[in-house]
């Protein structure tokens, strides 16, 4: 037998799903391979943790808690008569309301402010000094004062 | 008190009813919920969930059934559902593995018994990653395979409580083990443990 098909067959061997024959042929295989053997133990560990996990003893605080579960949600909290309307109809539309104020004020924000300049005319000259301060104030002039 | 009984004054409202079948069934829906969620404080909400829905619901169930069958399916059911809700668990459950396979770590450094400690790492890491294989399996193999192993029910068993025929469940197991095996060979070739 390959080690291939012992590894396919391995699981089953351990739970003792095999029929005999193959049980068997399986188990001269383990004796004389190390590497089925390390596995089989490997497999045998990992899958014995089952047994370890079942639980054998009982919570007693279970019931006791069971029962106050059952108890706080047999009551239903008490809820004040103006709840669902704050809740369903003003808050969404103090919100809807915020919402289209600040899409409103936002536009507004952005619109550009027109400015009347047909009356006004500037040459460039008049226009030049202002834009090209360093020009009249070059900065060599501050660094070598 | 037969089971008929605990039923008939389940459904007149005993609370001596309720407390007797919680008593005699907890241990059987607690391991049930612990072999699908693999955390005992998840398992034993979980198991809460089953009786208060137990309480609930007695009045529409018929007596076709046997109890613990009837507890199996509300067991599995909530157990399914807690996995579908909680899907990112599954991040925090790493998370929280890292941190317990550092706290065993240490507790192997601080501790006199280091072989005993080496141990319970060795026993907790093998844990981890058979969690891990079992839940890495379809829904349905999931199933079957942890009613069979967790509670040792026999596959017309669970062919009852899962509803389908005993040569399905037969398969299950045997595709379920086949995946399960598979998986533990990879983690055996790259030396998880």
């Amino acid at each position: 037998m390959k080690c291939k098909t012992i590894h396919k067959n391995l699981i089953f061997f351990l739970e003792g799903d095999l029929p005999e024959k193959e049980e068997k042929q399986i188990e001269a295989h383990i004796s004389s391979c190390n590497e089925c053997s390390a596995f089989a133990q490997d497999l045998k560990k990992t899958l014995g943790i089952i047994e370890k996990e079942k639980t054998t003893e009982t919570n007693p605080f279970f019931y006791t808690r069971l029962k106050a579960r059952l108890e706080s949600q047999a009551e239903p909290a008490k809820v004040p008569f103006w709840k669902p309307v704050l809740v369903n109809i003003i808050q969404p539309v103090f919100f809807s309301i915020l919402l289209i104020a600040g899409i409103y004020t936002g536009f507004k924000i952005a619109t550009p402010v027109q400015v009347n300049t047909a009356s006004v005319h500037y040459t460039s000259e008049e226009i030049f000094p202002y834009l090209n301060e360093m020009q009249s104030e070059p900065i060599e002039g501050f660094l070598m004062e | 008190m037969t089971e008929a009984e605990i039923i008939e004054k389940l459904q007149n409202g005993s609370e001596q009813a309720f407390k007797e079948l919680v008593d005699k069934y907890q241990k059987l829906v607690v391991n049930t919920c612990f072999g699908m969620l693999h955390d005992k404080d998840d398992a034993e909400d979980v198991a809460q969930d089953v009786f208060i829905e137990v309480f609930r619901s007695v009045q529409s169930f018929r007596a076709d059934s046997k109890i613990s069958t009837w507890l199996y399916r509300i067991a599995v059911n909530r157990s399914l559902n807690f996995i579908r809700d909680n899907k990112k668990r599954k991040w925090f459950q790493s998370l929280d593995d890292t941190v317990k396979s550092k706290n065993a770590i240490f507790e192997k450094f601080t501790s006199g018994d280091s072989d005993d400690a080496d141990f319970n790492l060795e026993n907790n890491q093998r844990a981890n990653v058979l969690h891990e294989a079992i839940n890495s399996l379809p829904e349905n193999q999931k199933v079957a395979f942890s009613l069979n192993k967790y509670e040792d029910l026999s596959y017309k068993e669970i062919s009852e409580v899962m509803d389908l025929s005993v040569s399905s469940i037969e398969s299950l197991i045997h595709r379920a083990k086949k995946n399960l095996q598979k998986k533990l060979y990879t983690c055996y070739k790259k030396k998880c443990i």
